[in-house]
């Protein structure tokens, strides 16, 4: 039996009557027959339509999936990136902490080594002073008098830092005449152009905080000597170039030792930054000089810059306004 | 006599080391060194019988990490870590070879210490 059989009608005959008179009855069937395929291809069609618009509805039901799916996938990536930088900033934190252990440490440390030695000769002086030499006081409170003066430069280290991180850095610019300060700053540190050779003009004129100036000159000489070899030299001069730093002053303090690796450039004047490599692995220091330096720099409205010394060493560069109208316009109200 | 070896590379605390042990008739310093590779070589031809020792020195090889060979340079030396880092003292607790532990801040307690140490008395 066939679908199509299924539909016709019982009254409907199987084949056309030889009766004449059945004739109508036999078109009634027929036409009925008609009518009932007419409906179930109506029906059909419905259903087929139906079925399209359910087809439809998947379609976009599909594309919106597939349009929400990117966006997991893509939410995902986000997600991922900003995993990598928790976890950068995680690795960024664990080297602070490390670095902070470091410096505390070092500073404890640094500390203790002038108060070992004022407490030391102290106890000696105070236990042993008529038994002592006129000779060996003197030597020893000559020996208090340094290293207190050791332990007080550390100490304001420690303050300046604290100070420029906490933006409470007291800066009192005025014109100074660079050559005559850097004399005046090697002298007070018992150097002079013997030991550091100095090129600077004249007239050539700085508007900074004189104390600052002397902080950071000092403390490029400093590490001059103390992780470079000589000769050490002090360059400076007006900036003449077309760039947004034109018209500032530059100091540049070049020695001639191994340089910084160029790994540790970018950390060289972070806080507690100390390079472990030779020059620097068996001297003392906390790692706050450079960053001092910056921090006195940018307080004045200048910068502290390194570049390698050809063919080896270092050049450490502080640059410094000529006067008000010099520094850079975004610095200008710096703290 | 009691000889004293000083390994310290601060002039002024080596000199300060030096005065208290002249406080003490009976303790001669036979030799100062800012480097432990300097010292070891001292402690080989002097033999003394204590080793005042700060742990960053001027060479390569750090107090601590040379306490072995101070040891087998000087069998009967009594070893004093003399150092200003105080979170040594919990690194050198259980090492045998150093015989006492003293800040540097604590200079008063260096010469009954040394005394002590002499007369066999273990502090750790």
């Amino acid at each position: 039996m066939t679908n199509t059989e299924t539909t016709v009608r019982p009254d409907a005959p199987a084949t056309p009557p030889d009766d004449p008179a059945d004739a109508e009855s036999y078109a009634k069937a027929i036409l009925n027959m008609l009518d009932d395929v007419g409906q179930e291809q109506k029906r059909q069609g419905d259903s087929q339509r139906a079925m399209l618009n359910i087809l439809e509805d998947l379609a976009t039901e599909k594309t919106r999936l597939e349009s929400t799916q990117k966006a997991l996938i893509n939410m995902l990536d986000d997600l991922e990136v900003e995993r990598r930088k928790v976890d950068k900033t995680n690795i960024e934190l664990r080297e602070l902490n490390e670095a902070m252990r470091s410096f505390i440490a070092t500073a404890a440390h640094d500390m203790r080594s002038p108060l070992a030695s004022m407490v030391g000769f102290s106890s000696l002086l105070a236990e042993n002073w008529t038994t002592l030499s006129d000779e060996k006081r003197l030597k020893f409170v000559t020996t208090i008098d340094r290293q207190s003066h050791n332990l007080t430069w550390l100490v304001n280290d420690l303050l300046t830092l604290s100070s420029i991180e906490g933006g409470m850095l007291n800066t009192q610019p005025e014109q100074i005449v660079l050559a005559e300060a850097i004399r005046q700053c090697l002298a007070a540190n018992g150097r002079d152009t013997t030991t550091v050779s100095v090129s600077c003009p004249p007239d050539l004129v700085v508007w900074t905080d004189p104390v600052h100036l002397g902080r950071i000159i000092d403390n490029y000489v400093q590490n001059a000597f103390k992780y470079g070899e000589p000769p050490v030299r002090i360059e400076a001069r007006r900036r003449d170039d077309a760039s947004r730093l034109s018209d500032m002053v530059e100091i540049r303090v070049v020695d001639h030792g191994t340089g910084v690796p160029p790994e540790f450039e970018t950390k060289l004047f972070s806080k507690f930054a100390r390079a472990d490599i030779p020059s620097t692995r068996n001297k003392k220091g906390t790692g706050l000089g450079l960053s001092i330096v910056r921090g006195l720099a940018e307080a004045n409205g200048g910068q502290a810059q390194y570049q390698p010394n050809a063919p080896h060493g270092s050049c450490f560069i502080v640059l410094l306004p000529t006067d008000t109208g010099s520094r850079p316009k975004d610095e200008r109200s710096h703290r | 006599m009691k000889a004293v070896v000083i390994v310290e590379d601060d002039p002024d605390i080596q000199s300060l080391i030096e005065t208290i042990f002249s406080m003490d008739p009976r303790f001669s310093v036979v030799g100062l060194a800012e480097s432990a590779e300097h010292a070891l070589e001292l402690a080989q031809t002097t033999q003394p019988e204590i080793i005042v020792l700060d742990d960053r020195l001027a060479g390569a090889l750090t107090g601590v990490d040379a306490v072995p060979q101070f040891k087998e340079a000087a069998p009967g030396a009594k070893i004093i870590l003399f150092t200003a880092h105080a979170d040594l003292q919990a690194r050198v607790v259980d090492q045998p070879n150093i015989d006492a532990f003293l800040l540097k801040t604590d200079t008063g307690e260096l010469l009954p210490l040394a005394q002590q140490l002499t007369n066999m008395l273990s502090l750790l």
